[in-house]
């Protein structure tokens, strides 16, 4: 894939459209456009988080597998957001699955490269995770209200 | 600036409005495990006009009467559909009724989705669960006039799979080149394979369907998530003046005079339950209101 379709996918994907134009080239040249069949995993817990997923197209799933329940599906992200944050936090290992429920297309940034590079320009390191910042707060907000189980009957919501 | 909307009487409180008019169950249909819609047969000379996002008040004779969202008119026979989940002793009831059965029905009361001013308008409708229920006939409505408004999206969340209301319908809405249908649920199942979440989650792919600061929102469901909704819209910079929402509140005599319904300065049976989210958002953030 070309860096040219990369540079527009960095340019078009709400997590980095506004960043600068510099910092987009960086993140170009650690990055390829990867696209993957449904059912495909792009990640699996315990394995080493060393990639950044913005996803372009698609509907991925954050999924857990329990035992004698199965593989169970908490949330999806959908296009225009971004999957994996543990590569950006020790001991860099993946805590769920993510799995592609559809034909889905990301930006894949190579998590160890992106780590030496904010290790070196602290401006970068400083926007890229308040952005994540944002993310997490979002998903986890997101989760509490899940939890709130808002839509049961009244004797079976949780207090 | 978007001018207020006016408040006015839309009726005049007589003595018709408190007394139940005899309307036969001529057809139920399961939607979920508690959910039930009926379709109730007004009598004759009493046509059910009404405006989407009004009640009845459908009293059960020696159980109780509960305001209940009419949520459509059958398409064949024009009988009022009722959605009701079994959650108390006279929903409960309503939900074993069969085919045949009378209800006693007052109504319809309060204010609609302002339909008429979002003409020309892109249309966000967000639902949660039940609250589906107020906002179909107002879908049904603009997918009657469908050239009057622009874009028209439909969010809807529920808790399951198996929770989703209307599954017919929501297909034939899916098939639709001219709406936007995107549900999620807050627990999938192995054979979902659509979004998992909470529906506030859908609106950036909402927001990358149409220009937000410029549609009208019609919104209903848990006041929490409508509560959160609406922060997420203003964050979006969608006035407030274009978001509207449907309250719930104890509602028992329909009409603003028996004050259980009350809520701070307003009656929702008599000035909502539809109201913009100008109107009430203090009173939402009011602990115990």
């Amino acid at each position: 894939m070309s860096k040219a379709a990369i540079l527009e996918a960095l340019r078009q994907h709400p997590f980095t459209h506004d960043m600068e134009e510099a910092w987009k080239e960086v993140l170009a040249e650690m990055a390829r456009l990867q696209t993957y069949p449904p059912d495909a995993l792009l990640l699996r817990e315990g394995r080493a988080a060393d990639a950044f997923f913005l996803i372009v197209d698609g509907l991925v799933a954050i999924e857990m597998f329990v035992p004698e329940r199965g593989t169970l599906r908490l949330q999806t992200v959908s296009p225009g957001e971004v999957v994996g944050w543990s590569w950006a936090l020790p001991p860099y290992r993946w805590e769920f699955d993510a799995r592609a429920l559809a034909e889905t297309t990301a930006v894949v940034l190579d998590a160890a490269a992106l780590r030496a590079r904010m290790s070196q320009d602290c401006a970068l390191a400083a926007w890229i995770l308040s952005r994540l910042l944002a993310v997490v707060a979002g998903r986890l907000k997101a989760t509490r209200l899940q939890l709130l189980d808002l839509y049961a009957p009244p004797e079976r919501r949780t207090p | 600036m978007i001018p207020s909307p006016i408040y006015t009487y839309p009726w005049a409180p007589t003595l018709e409005r408190f007394l139940p008019a005899p309307y036969p169950v001529t057809g139920i249909r399961r939607e979920t495990g508690d959910t039930v819609t009926l379709r109730l047969r007004p009598p004759e000379g009493r046509p059910p006009a009404f405006q989407p996002g009004q009640f009845n008040m459908l009293y059960l004779f020696g159980i109780g009467e509960v305001p209940i969202s009419i949520s459509g008119v059958h398409p064949r026979s024009g009988d009022l559909e009722h959605t009701v989940r079994a959650v108390g002793s006279v929903t409960r009831a309503l939900a074993r009724l069969r085919k045949g059965d009378v209800v006693g029905v007052r109504g319809p009361f309060g204010r609609g989705w302002p339909l008429e001013e979002a003409k020309g308008h892109d249309i966000l409708i967000l639902a949660g669960g039940i609250g589906l229920a107020p906002l179909r006939p107002a879908l049904q409505h603009i997918l009657a006039h469908r050239s009057e408004y622009e874009q028209v999206v439909l969010l809807y969340g529920a808790r399951t799979p198996a929770d989703l209301l209307y599954p017919a319908e929501l297909e034939r809405w899916r098939g639709r080149l001219d709406l936007q249908v995107l549900v999620t649920v807050d627990r999938g199942d192995e054979a979902w394979r659509g979004h998992i979440g909470v529906v506030t989650t859908l609106l950036p792919l909402a927001e990358r369907l149409m220009d937000l600061r410029r549609a009208f929102i019609l919104m209903c469901g848990p006041e929490v998530m409508m509560r959160v909704a609406a922060r997420e819209l203003e964050d979006r910079k969608v006035p407030p003046e274009r978001i509207f929402l449907s309250l719930e509140r104890n509602m028992k005599c329909a009409v603003g005079f028996c004050g259980h319904c009350q809520f701070g300065p307003v009656f929702i049976c008599r000035d909502g339950p539809v109201f913009p989210l100008g109107r009430v958002r203090p009173l939402l953030e009011v602990r115990e209101l």
